[in-house]
């Protein structure tokens, strides 16, 4: 007689099978051990990809794609260094400096190659190269507006920095083990461009930055699960769908507060402004700055000056006199300019007679390297500093200092111009500089036609620009600040200007350019000045030695402005205003209609109240297009902030008042089925029953049986003791639970309840007098405004579309963990074998 | 390798008289009861099994949640398995549950040379009347005590382990019922595994449930040895029920009543142990039947005609641990077929939805679910 223990063959079998299976896993749980694997790789990969793609987002504060090559190769020689090193299982330290020395030595072979030792190795002719380079940079960002030249030095110092920047990352994913903190060396790249670009990061940028970025939390997720993020385990459920409500709430969040806080194109920050950290308004390049000052929700740079003309000038800082590039920029013209501005000539003869007009300027806050002075400037006096001045454009431009803090007074000549000497005007200009004259190159197809169909059938000069004018007067055209940054052509550049025409909606530098270029297309010399269109009286008075009392006027930065200048041999310079709504419609550009004397700003086309009625001036980006409107629009205006927080007050006040109304419907309609007879009763007590409970603190567990919930609850002390103060809502508890089990698990129509006729709601209520009484004054608070119950259902009922999207997902997880697992012990197999 | 073979038949005196008057008949072979008989009241069969209870708690101390279940298998019609150590009244219990009803009883004690006629029985060629005569063996009897089942062979044991499912013996191509009510109590002592047959995991699913005795605390123990000194606790049990009692008290239990949910709760918890990583056989459909039938006698033992989740819960670990089998992994970890089922049980909801409660705590799987649940344990190329 054998004693060897006999089994059953499918036993065996099922141990042979377990132990076949532990045998291949054995291995691989082995090497992963004592390897490092994919993981620096497929990491290193993800930063890469994170770095490489938010730096997209820098196309627009650089031009065009060329700086782009260096940036990955830069980007992607150090992070696949880094992950070398890993590989090869060098300590941290190491690793890092590896990764500094590649980051040098990849520069080095970029920029320097000529510089260097064999290619790559820096020596002291780099050190030279970098310092010329770096200056140049400095020069770039000092000097240039966005988007810049991609320059070697520009080039190169966004190389090293991103370069750094995955240094960052790097060891914030995997020495500190924090892949999620990761991120903001990503969100320090798309700083960049969010503060420079008007249209902000862009979508190129933010979404390869998205990508990058999980793309490092699924590397970190897949080869070095924390344990406290595994989705899988057991104490930490559900982490997928707390994850995507997080996110939705969020966005719920993000939409809401968009609808209850007033609009984003008012406000401390409207849309398309840009922080500026050096203060608002440098003039480096004023058109640029522009359409930023106009949106200025506070008005900075207020300028008052006081003049005997008989209406408010206009104030010119500078001119902008090319039109090619894709930036246009005032050209300062250095080596022409002469200093002092004692006396100021354009040297242009000029048949129309001139009044010559005193103004005093005090400039105040306002900070530019131009001087705003009335056309045509002859003498500027009372200035501190040195100043040049260029005798092409009568532009003023400080030395070695700016406008800030300058009171002056400057003579000026304002020549009276008529339609009929202007219509005298020679038609082909002559006495001009080329410079003014010269048509951009490359103009876009709808700008020559428009510039074509507008001018037909007009002759002269005069008529053209006339035409010109008119035409981007019409209402055609309408004035908005926020439409070319919604469009994406807030700036200059021919190319905006073709999105101009097409929308027909922008504001003065848009209309400005818009006929500037079309001038020179029709042969009329022309420039854009920029500066500030006529300001409000403040109704004050200035003493001027010789001129009496003068009245005062302001402007601000919300009245900067644009405006074209068309040459007339024999007459000079003549501002023309195309855009409407905004500065004052000289009389000569206008072809019939009588001189209209002190149009301003404000009462322009009716669209805002007089001066002297209402000195503080409306938003001017409110594009308001038919006239009439003026006092509605005013009391609309004022009534809106109120209506939005009433209605902002209303919406918060239904928000954190349903979950209360919510409860208490819920338990009206339970106890009211409960009173229709004996059937229906028990259940709904008995559901609100564990919701008194849930609000309290003692949450029924899903897998827990009614009557070991109604004994833990009872024991819990959440309703006093049983033969203390609580024996009411002890026994009510308790037999509830009966009538519960009764009704659920007994036989169909079996046993009566305990008590009478709806005596449910009498012992819910009991019930809950007991739970208040004994609940903390917090969780009483709790129960009473954000029912756990109802927050409860509301979370599980929001979640639901990710449950079920989830399910598929985690199939379709499960099958790609299945398939790999069997491709990666297939190559086992074929390998050993 | 002297196996010393014991006498198989242990039967009570024949001339015991009962509480209820009826008398011992011979071994049960022309003792037949047509069908069950009519079902007791609630108060009838309370006083009952607690007659019984309180018989059995006399005799062993501190062991009454033990008693409990015995009886409760006794009453759903299943077989009881006990397992533990040597020493610790496996065997005492079964005696005394047997004693304390008046119905026959016989023990066998499993040998390995144990024959599986020994248990069923044997037709014996009779010379007087020149034809073949059937000898009844050990099975025929109320309640039959088989000690130390897996040291006889597997013959024997299958032998066994087909009248424990059929409730007949088939000898010689002619079957003989066996009477009602019918219960093995089988005990095996997991520790000394030297020269034993440990019973395979498909024939441990024909017994309802498993009970590990475990220690008895200190003030049992203090008892048991002052009381248990000189005499045998048996000798002072006296049968409390009658054999037809227990039929009335049987189909009292057959008639309480289930509920669709309860149903419903006892599926998703054998689709929970199917669908578990951490097995590798989960529990049968027949094990989900004598859940639900001994979840039935813990109702009546209550004193309700309804099942409660309650029930459920309360037996499930004893119904279904011994049923199922760990996965490799999970066994290496240190789980154990209880703290699966336990696991299992703090996951399935009770009650699908009472109403818009919330449901609180741990709405996942601490054992991720498989894709598909499998009849056969999985296998891995």
């Amino acid at each position: 007689m054998t004693l060897a223990p006999q089994r059953h063959p499918g036993a065996d079998a099922d141990t042979a099978r377990a132990e076949d299976a532990a045998t291949v896993l054995a291995p691989a749980d082995a090497t992963r051990r004592q390897r490092v694997g994919a993981h620096p790789w497929v990491m290193a990969l993800a930063i890469a990809t994170a770095v490489a793609g938010a730096a997209l987002g820098l196309n627009g504060v650089l031009r065009g794609w060329v700086w782009y090559a260096p940036v990955v190769t830069t980007v992607f020689t150090v992070s696949l260094t880094m992950a070398g090193l890993r590989a090869l299982r060098w300590r941290t330290v190491f690793v890092g400096l590896g990764g500094l020395a590649s980051l040098v030595l990849i520069l080095t072979f970029t920029f320097f190659r000529p510089h260097s030792i064999i290619g790559f190795i820096p020596s002291g002719a780099t050190m030279t190269q970098l310092g010329r380079y770096l200056r140049r940079a400095s020069e770039t960002v000092l000097a240039e507006s966005a988007p810049v030249a991609p320059n070697a030095g520009i080039v190169l110092l966004v190389c090293a920095a991103l370069g750094l920047l995955v240094m960052l990352i790097d060891a914030l994913a995997f020495p500190l083990a924090l892949p999620a903190t990761s991120g903001l060396g990503i969100l320090a790249i798309l700083v960049v461009p969010a503060m420079v670009k008007p249209q902000s990061v862009g979508v190129l940028g933010f979404a390869g930055a998205a990508i990058g970025y999980l793309l490092i939390l699924a590397s970190s997720q897949w080869f070095a699960p924390d344990p406290r993020t595994r989705a899988d385990t057991a104490r930490n459920p559900g982490q997928l769908r707390r994850a995507s409500l997080t996110g939705a709430l969020a966005l719920t969040v993000t939409l809401l507060l968009q609808l209850v806080i007033p609009g984003f194109d008012q406000g401390t920050f409207p849309q398309g402004s840009r922080l500026n950290p050096f203060g608002a308004a440098t003039g480096l390049n004023p058109m640029i700055s522009l359409g930023n000052s106009l949106r200025s929700p506070t008005g900075d740079g207020r300028i008052t000056y006081a003049t005997n003309s008989p209406s408010a000038p206009y104030l010119r800082s500078v001119t902008v006199d090319s039109f090619n590039g894709d930036s246009w920029s005032p050209d300062d013209r250095e080596d022409t300019r002469r200093m002092g501005t004692g006396r100021m000539e354009s040297g242009l003869e000029s048949v129309a007679t001139e009044i010559r007009v005193v103004t005093a300027v005090n400039t105040g806050q306002f900070t530019s390297p131009y001087l705003p002075v009335p056309y045509a400037p002859e003498a500027v006096n009372g200035l501190t500093g040195r100043w040049s001045w260029d005798p092409a454009t009568l532009s003023i431009k400080g030395l070695d200092t700016n406008s800030r803090d300058q009171q002056y007074v400057v003579l000026s000549a304002a020549p009276q111009l008529t339609r009929d000497l202007l219509e005298q005007a020679p038609t082909p200009a002559q006495g001009v500089p080329e410079l003014f004259l010269r048509p951009p190159a490359n103009v876009p197809e709808i700008v020559l036609t428009t510039a074509e169909s507008v001018t037909a059938g007009s002759e002269t000069s005069y008529a053209r620009a006339v035409a010109i004018q008119k035409y981007l007067r019409s209402p055609e055209f309408t004035y908005s600040l926020q439409s070319p940054v919604q469009g994406g052509y807030d700036g200059n550049g021919l190319s905006v200007l073709a999105d101009f025409l097409t929308q027909k909606s922008g504001y003065c530098i848009h209309f400005a350019s818009a006929m500037a270029v079309m001038a020179r297309l029709e042969g009329i010399p022309s420039r854009i000045a920029v500066g500030y269109a006529p300001g409000r009286p403040t109704g004050g008075t200035v003493s001027i030695a010789g001129q009496g009392a003068l009245p005062e006027f302001e402007v601000d930065a919300r009245d900067a402005h644009a405006w074209p200048e068309l040459y007339f041999q024999g007459v000079g310079w003549v501002a023309f205003e195309p855009t409407p709504s905004r500065g004052v419609v000289p009389s000569y550009s206008t072809e019939n209609a009588p001189p209209s004397g002190a149009s301003t700003n404000e009462n322009n086309e009716g669209l805002l109240p007089p001066d002297d009625e209402n000195p503080t001036p409306l938003p001017q980006g409110a594009p308001v297009p038919l006239p009439g409107g003026q006092a509605p629009a005013d009391a609309g205006s004022q009534w809106l902030p109120l209506l939005y927080s009433a209605g902002a007050l209303l919406l918060l006040g239904v928000l954190m008042a349903s979950p209360q109304l919510a409860r208490r419907s819920v338990r009206r309609r339970r106890l009211k089925a409960g009173g229709e007879g004996n059937g229906g009763s028990a259940l709904p007590a008995f559901a609100e029953l564990r919701d008194l409970a849930t609000d309290y603190g003692v949450a029924p567990r899903s897998s827990e049986t009614p009557r070991h919930f109604s004994k833990r609850l009872r024991a819990s002390g959440a309703v006093g003791t049983a033969d203390g103060s609580g024996a009411a809502a002890h026994a009510a508890v308790a037999s509830l639970t009966d009538d519960f089990e009764r009704h659920q698990y007994g036989r169909p129509g079996g046993g009566a309840d305990n008590g009478a006729e709806n005596a449910a709601a009498a012992r819910i209520a009991a019930i809950r007098a007991t739970l208040r009484a004994h609940a903390r004054p917090l969780a009483r608070v709790r129960a009473a405004c954000l029912p756990p119950s109802v927050m409860g259902t509301w979370r599980r009922s929001m979640s639901a579309p990710v449950r079920a999207l989830s399910q598929p997902a985690n199939r379709t997880r499960r099958s790609v963990a299945g398939s790999w697992l069997r491709t990666r012990d297939l190559f086992r197999r074929a390998r050993r074998s | 390798m002297d196996y010393h073979r014991t006498s198989i038949h242990e039967v009570l005196p024949e001339d015991h008289a009962f509480q209820d008057g009826s008398a011992v008949e011979g071994n049960g072979v022309a003792r037949r009861p047509a069908r069950l008989p009519a079902a007791m009241d609630a108060e009838q069969f309370h006083a009952a099994s607690e007659r019984i209870l309180k018989a059995i708690n006399t005799v062993i101390d501190g062991k009454a949640e033990a008693a409990k279940l015995a009886l409760t298998v006794l009453l759903a019609q299943g077989h009881l398995l006990l397992e533990d150590v040597p020493g610790v009244g496996k065997t005492l219990l079964a005696k005394t549950l047997a004693r304390s009803i008046d119905c026959s009883v016989s023990r066998i004690q499993f040998t390995p040379d144990l024959l599986p006629s020994d248990v069923t029985g044997v037709s014996i060629y009779n010379q007087a009347s020149r034809s073949f005569e059937f000898r009844p063996g050990a099975v025929f009897a109320n309640i039959v005590i088989g000690d130390e089942i897996n040291r006889a062979s597997a013959k024997t044991q299958s032998a066994l382990l087909e009248c424990m499912e059929e409730h007949q013996v088939t000898v010689d191509g002619k079957s003989y019922t066996l009477d009602e009510p019918f219960m093995v109590v089988a005990t095996q002592n997991p520790i000394e595994m030297e020269g034993t047959y440990p019973l395979p995991e498909a024939q441990r699913d024909r017994f309802m449930a498993r009970i590990s005795m475990g220690y008895p605390d200190k003030d049992a123990e203090m008892e048991m040895l002052e009381t248990h000194q000189a005499t045998s606790p048996l000798t002072r049990v006296t049968a409390v029920v009658s054999a037809g009692g227990v039929a009335a008290m049987i189909a009292t239990v057959q008639q309480v009543y289930v509920s669709q949910s309860i149903k419903e709760y006892t599926v998703s918890l054998g689709r929970a142990t199917r669908e578990s990583s951490m097995l590798r056989l989960g529990a049968s459909p027949r094990s989900m039947l004598q859940l639900l039938r001994a979840a039935k006698a813990t109702a009546a033992l209550a004193g309700r005609d309804f099942v409660l989740p309650d029930d459920v819960v309360s037996v499930a670990e004893a119904v279904l641990a011994h049923r199922i089998i760990l996965d490799r992994k999970a066994a290496s970890t240190g789980e154990t077929p209880q703290s699966v089922i336990r696991a299992v049980l703090a996951r399935i909801p009770v009650t699908p939805d009472v109403g818009g409660a919330p449901v609180s705590g741990n709405g996942r799987s601490p054992l991720p679910a498989r894709a598909a649940p499998s009849p056969v344990p999985p296998h891995r190329s």
